[in-house]
């Protein structure tokens, strides 16, 4: 039984990452219907920026924390600013084709610092000796990471229900044409939902860092997990990032914790999350809380 | 069939037939002739080190593959990120019946023809079964549905024994009418049949363009709902343009195993499957010859980037290896560039500078 509530723990800490990734990535596929292959990178430099800012620069880890998601706030807008703005219109091969070059670009930049093949780990800011309830041990980072997501997807949530920019947001995600004929600048709108995604993806990436390390290639595959996440939860749904990230960590948590080592399996965690998507894609083609489109010809 | 030297300027076709000759003018197919007698020619005249040869090798497997790719994205309007999987399947076809009967079994080693072109209808099997999304789904869950084959693919392999857990699966060397194709014969022999194989293929592709067969990927690509409504089944022909791209592919994989000599799954990578959505790209989705400029552009960059980064390291001295930053940084920043500024690909610089030619010296 502890063991069923380790991996749950377990579970629920990677799946709230999980969702908090995700959550960049339906923003921008919500308000402009980009695909972004490139988003595990994103997660990558917020992370290599917070941790070279804390532990080089001597920054303070809260405070270099606040200062990674600044950064990559500023860098995702300018990604789209340089990219993407071009290609408003153009066909969608176009676009998915851009970001995997821009994938390809990030790649390359982050191999000329020392992060490309070298592991890295944040100092140790919280206590190390875990908390144990009833058999289950939970470290505080992991448990500061959880709440730190909690509290990620409150604020945005706040700001899209509260904020007149949430609010025009959320019009531009719904009907386009509409929301540019009462004045909402759509550019405007593209750009910061790259940039409040490049945000929460330096988050996401921090904590990974803080709770596994640095290493470029984990991160590499985390961005890459970030797939079967939006399509179990519908690619333009925020409810189901974080709920289908959490059952997506869950999910892995049992297969690694479950099928590894019995009938000669192995490493069974990193492609559960593919077989549900294809199972997904065959079954119910637009998640669990995706907008059905329906297209009568 | 091509009767007619010169064309009129416009389209003064008069039957249906004119309009789909495969060769326009006699000029047309002499040209063609005479660059693929120089392709099958030159290595008889020059003799160049086996290390050049293996890369127009590589490029000319590369062609094969994009040729598919291209029938899929650039013909059908369906984003692949999973080809390079389709090119393994083909691969690992022929490294299974390496692993069953030995790597010098008189199957491998003379029935060659018939493994590549197993591999191939391997490759088209798992093209249908990937695609079969395809008759609910649309452009960007299928995009994110061949990602999910590549995945696990690149897990099926790594987690078999039978596979060698991705190891290097030895292949033997082939038997030839003439006697077993020996270490100094390996890379122009193989040239020859990649040739001859890229002939055939590249002819079927500008002949399935000509039929309904290829007009519907065209209308799917363009409008699918239109194309329901003029009594095409957009599903199936999605699911048929997989098909295809899998069987190029599939015959690529196997004509890759035997040059290589051996199959590994380092070979057969998501970054792979960029790399090939990459050259149809930079060659030019939707056209025939973009699918010969695309691979070829790429690996003359990646050739040009190796010797740039080692000269920059010995500037710099550094000592770690710059190409593996320095290549996927030019690499994106080709894609991106191509995309933003020209993104008919090089085949439209050859239609531009064709043109010049043609016009010259009386241009508008």
């Amino acid at each position: 039984m502890s063991y069923f509530l380790q991996l749950v723990v377990s579970g629920v800490v990677v799946g709230s990452i999980y969702a908090l990734s995700a959550l960049g990535f339906v923003l921008i596929y919500k308000s402009s219907r980009v695909l972004n292959i490139a988003h595990g990178q994103i997660i990558a430099s917020g992370a290599f920026i917070t941790y070279s800012l804390t532990v080089w620069m001597g920054i303070p880890l809260v405070l270099s924390f606040a200062l990674g998601l600044c950064v990559t706030f500023f860098l995702a807008m300018s990604v789209e600013r340089i990219f993407l703005r071009r290609l408003i219109g153009e066909p969608i091969i176009s676009v998915i084709m851009v970001t995997i070059g821009l994938m390809s670009i990030l790649d390359g930049i982050i191999y000329l610092t020392p992060f490309g093949t070298e592991n890295f780990s944040f100092p140790p800011f919280l206590p190390t000796t875990p908390l144990v309830f009833a058999g289950v041990s939970v470290s505080w980072t992991q448990l500061v990471g959880v709440a730190l997501t909690a509290a990620m997807i409150g604020g945005l949530s706040m700001f899209f229900r509260r904020s007149t920019m949430g609010i025009a947001m959320r019009a531009v995600a719904d009907d386009q044409m509409a929301s540019m004929s009462i004045g909402i600048s759509i550019p405007k709108v593209f750009g910061l939902a790259w940039a409040l995604a490049g945000m929460s993806a330096a988050a996401a990436g921090a904590l990974i860092g803080n709770i596994t390390g640095l290493n470029f290639d984990t991160l590499h595959a985390f961005g890459i997990t970030v797939f079967p996440v939006v399509i179990l939860g519908g690619l333009d749904s925020i409810l189901g990032a974080v709920v289908a990230g959490i059952i997506m960590g869950l999910i892995q948590q049992f297969a690694a914790g479950y099928l590894d080592g019995n009938w000669g399996l192995s490493s069974t965690g990193e492609i559960m999350p593919y077989l549900i998507l294809l199972v997904i894609l065959l079954f119910k083609p637009h998640g669990l809380f995706g907008i059905h489109e329906i297209e009568r010809v | 069939m091509a009767t007619n030297r010169w064309l009129a300027t416009g389209n003064f076709f008069s039957s249906y037939r004119e309009e789909q000759r495969i060769f326009f003018t006699a000029l047309d197919r002499s040209a063609l002739l005479a660059a693929v007698c120089l392709l099958a020619l030159w290595p008889l005249l020059v003799t160049i080190d086996s290390k050049f040869m293996l890369v127009i090798d590589t490029i000319l497997v590369a062609v094969v593959a994009v040729l598919g790719l291209n029938l899929v994205t650039g013909f059908a309007g369906l984003i692949s990120i999973g080809h390079a999987a389709f090119v393994g399947i083909g691969a690992y076809t022929v490294a299974s019946f390496a692993r069953l009967l030995g790597e010098n079994h008189v199957v491998l080693t003379h029935a060659w023809p018939l493994l590549i072109l197993l591999g191939g209808l391997v490759g088209a099997a798992f093209g249908a079964l990937v695609g079969l999304p395809a008759m609910r789904l649309k452009h960007l869950y299928l995009a994110i549905a061949t990602l999910s084959f590549q995945m696990i693919f690149q897990w099926v392999i790594n987690f078999m024994d039978f596979f060698n857990q991705g190891q290097t699966i030895a292949i033997g060397r082939v038997a030839w009418p003439g006697g077993t194709v020996t270490r100094g014969q390996h890379y122009l022999f193989w040239y020859y049949i990649i040739l001859t194989v890229i002939v055939v293929l590249a002819f079927a592709v500008r002949n399935l363009l000509r039929t309904r067969y290829g007009r519907c990927l065209i209308a799917v690509r363009d409008n699918d709902r239109a194309a329901d409504a003029m009594g095409m089944h957009p599903g199936l022909t999605k699911v048929y343009a997989f098909a295809l791209a899998g069987f190029f592919a599939g015959v690529a994989g196997g004509l890759q195993a035997y040059l290589y000599r051996g199959v590994g799954i380092e070979s057969f990578t998501l970054h792979h499957s960029i790399n090939y959505l990459a050259m149809a790209i930079v060659g030019g989705l939707g056209t025939l010859h973009g699918a010969f400029w695309g691979p070829a552009a790429i690996k003359a960059l990646d050739l040009l980037v190796e010797s740039f980064s080692s000269w920059v390291g010995e500037i710099l001295t550094i000592s770690g290896n710059l190409a593996t930053a320095f290549k996927p940084l030019s690499f994106g920043l080709v894609i991106v560039l191509f995309l933003m500024f020209e993104p008919r690909g090089v085949a439209n610089w050859w239609r531009i500078a064709r043109s010049y030619v043609k016009q010259w010296p009386f241009r508008y």
